[in-house]
């Protein structure tokens, strides 16, 4: 039953693809076309999982989400770019049957194989057969019954061209942003975070950044705003939303058409005002895309999948007041992934995770960080995510101090342990923890 | 003879059981300007309303440039209105915080888009193109009559209606509205239907009818002065 739940977004998004796609292009035909797609998706992708064996193709798909929001990037800039040259005279051709036929079924094929990634049991393998049958009929009847309300629908509503295509692209964002594994938004606002934090640290090592005690309070205070943790989220929805808004920008400023052959006014008036009309008619479609592509980053920010947070190990110091945690003990350090412990000495306690960074250096650091209430870090990926605020923080600056990101212990690896000493992590905890634990608004 | 703009027949109009307006047939030439008179409460602006599509008809058929008024929609009368009606009002109902050309401007964003200069032509061509900046407060009675035959005239109607246009003007100013109407529809070739109490606005038009009760009395052709 909850499972048939987790399946409703798509489902939804998937009801109002269909309308969308077949007005714009052949009509009913393409609906069935599409519903079969989506069949065909569902079904391949199980049989090949049933069949083959293996895991579900996430790479491949999360590719192909990749490349169709790159298509996009790519066709709101030649939009943009075409705006503002001429103004294309003619409507674009409708596409032939047959051309029309493809991209139904392909949209289909893609729609269906994500929203089967949804069932998909964690530990990889094939779904049940049960939620595989019903959400392949489920696909087809929504399909079908969709196609038959957009009957009712005004003609003048189907986008068509490079909006129709915003419209499907962030559709099936939808889809995928909801599976963990496909998420394209949570890897691009890391992306934008790294690449913003190495160029502020960049620069300052380049001494580009002047560091006078004039210059420096103000100047810092930038430098802060750029390494904020929220800095990845608001540059990640920059490049997901900047594609649809240049083709809503590019509509808006299509060329009216000429008018100057028509001598008497109110003719001429009339003839602007239908084709303004035409064109605010034509700016549903980008909007509706911006709602779509909202829908997906605010479902990438919850991912489905539970994130890995392990229950934290207790541990032990020596007399000497080490605490020591070999390497391949009770779990594998070293797996690239964040292990959990907590430890206690008397009324006090601390908690801290030690995981292996992508540079390949063993660090330790509280289970919480300098700003936000301490209540701890899941991984999502290549991140770890800080759970009060939602921000990511990408593995490569996991152990380095700053922003959002967990406060680093100093440690020491001797032969197959990592040491930390008890005295120093319980200090560290409790300066931290007393700064942002009291008081709710004070930590952010 | 010239296709007929006007045709009703047998349109009649009641409020209640007060019947303003009896069975009427009457039939308007493209391009003709037809004065309607009679007594007060004789039904002449009712008959006015109605071709205006600003009423509906009791019964009977109106059909105004081919189209039966009585089966157009809501939409489709004030698409009608805003596609082949201007009217004039002998109270001005212009919007008194609006100047000249924001009030001729008004009529064109009601039809489609604004379009500044057009506007300010049509001011010209009634003569106002030195009071463009000027609120109605600030015009004399004449003046905010012509304003109103600028914005009734903006949208190119095929059908200009008046329903006592110059009640309010010396004898001055309304032979300066009829001399401004009569070159308008020279030279656009519009019809128009006026009513009026004054004898003398009547022999601007071509054609008169008198109304009495509700009812078509007498009609002379008068060929205008
Ligand atoms: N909305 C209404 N409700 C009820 N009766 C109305 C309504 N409008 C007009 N009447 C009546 O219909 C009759 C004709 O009115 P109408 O306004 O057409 O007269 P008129 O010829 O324009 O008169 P005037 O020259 O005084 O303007 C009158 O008896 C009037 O009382
Ligand atoms: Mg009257």
């Amino acid at each position: 039953m909850l499972t048939a739940l987790k399946v409703i977004p798509q489902l939804l998004c998937w009801a109002i693809l269909v309308p969308v796609l077949s007005p714009s292009l052949a009509g009913t035909a393409t609906a069935v076309a599409a519903a079969a797609g989506f069949v065909a998706g569902v079904a391949g992708e199980n049989l090949l999982l049933a069949y083959v064996g293996g895991e579900i193709p996430f790479r491949p798909l999360r590719g192909i989400c990749g490349v169709i929001f790159l298509l996009l990037w790519g066709a709101s800039v030649w939009a943009l770019y075409r705006s503002g040259s001429t103004r294309s005279e003619a409507e674009p051709p409708a596409p032939g049957p047959i051309a029309a036929g493809a991209a139904a079924v392909s949209v289909g094929v893609l729609a269906g194989a994500l929203t089967l990634c949804r069932l998909a049991p964690l530990d990889g393998g094939a779904v049940r057969l049960i939620p595989y049958l019903s959400l392949a009929g489920a696909g087809a009847v929504v399909a079908l019954g969709a196609a038959f309300l957009a009957k009712y629908l005004p003609e003048r509503l189907a986008p068509r061209g490079i909006p129709l295509l915003a419209l499907v692209v962030s559709a099936l964002m939808v889809m995928a942003c909801s599976v963990q594994r496909l998420d394209l938004f949570s890897p691009l606002s890391m992306e934008v975070m790294k690449f913003i934090h190495d160029f502020v640290h960049q620069f300052f090592e380049s001494m580009l950044i002047p560091d006078h005690p004039f210059f420096r309070s103000d100047v810092w205070g930038y430098i802060g705003l750029l390494f904020g943790d929220k800095v990845g989220l608001w540059g990640g929805l920059a490049l997901w939303y900047l594609p649809v808004l240049f083709i809503a920008l590019a509509l808006r400023l299509e060329r009216l058409p000429s008018v100057a052959h028509i001598r008497q006014g109110a003719a001429r008036r009339k003839l602007l005002a239908a084709f303004i009309r035409e064109r605010r008619l034509r700016l549903a479609a980008p909007l509706l895309a911006l709602l779509f592509l909202t829908g997906a980053a605010y479902q990438s920010r919850f991912p489905a999948t539970e994130y890995w947070d392990p229950k934290p190990i207790e541990v032990t110091a020596t007399p000497a007041g080490q605490i020591a945690i070999p390497k391949k003990g009770e779990v594998d350090l070293e797996d690239g992934m964040l292990h959990k412990f907590s430890y206690r000495q008397g009324s006090r306690e601390a908690r801290f995770f030690v995981m292996l960074t992508p540079a390949g250096q063993l660090v330790t650091t509280l289970d919480a960080c300098a700003i936000c209430q301490p209540e701890g870090y899941g991984q999502a990926g290549n991140a770890v995510i800080c759970y009060y605020c939602r921000t990511l923080i990408p593995l490569e600056t996991v152990g380095k101090p700053g922003g959002c990101n967990p406060v680093p212990v100093a440690c020491s690896v001797r032969g197959d342990a990592v040491v930390i000493d008890a005295m120093m992590l319980l200090n560290t905890w409790e300066s931290t923890v007393q700064v942002t634990a009291h008081g709710k608004g004070m930590g952010k | 003879m010239a296709a007929a703009i006007i045709e009703t027949s047998q349109l009649t109009r009641s409020y209640g059981d007060i019947c303003a307006l009896k069975p009427l047939d009457l039939c308007v030439p493209e391009g003709e300007w037809l004065t309607v008179m009679g007594h007060s409460g004789s039904g002449k602006s009712t008959l006015l309303n109605l071709l205006g599509g600003l009423d509906r008809p009791s019964g009977g058929s109106i059909t105004v440039r081919g189209t039966d008024l009585a089966t157009l929609s809501e939409d489709g009368l004030a698409r009608f209105r805003r596609d082949c009606v201007g009217i004039i009002f002998q109270q001005h109902h212009l919007i008194p915080y609006l100047t000249a050309l924001e009030n001729v401007m008004m009529s064109q964003y009601f039809h489609s888009v604004p379009d500044e200069a057009e506007a300010r032509h049509a001011l010209e061509r009634v003569g106002l193109g030195h009071r463009l900046k000027n609120r109605p407060g600030e015009l004399s009675g004449g003046e905010q009559q012509r304003v109103c035959i600028a914005r009734a005239i903006i949208n190119s109607p095929r059908l200009l209606l008046g329903d006592e246009p110059t009640g309010n003007l010396d004898h001055k100013s309304t032979t300066m509205v009829m001399e401004l109407l009569r070159e308008l529809r020279d030279e656009d070739r519009f019809s128009i239907v006026m009513v009026t109490h004054n004898q003398e606005v009547a022999a601007w038009g071509d054609r008169t009818i008198h109304m009495d009760d509700g009812c078509l009395v007498r009609e002379e052709r008068t060929k205008g002065c």
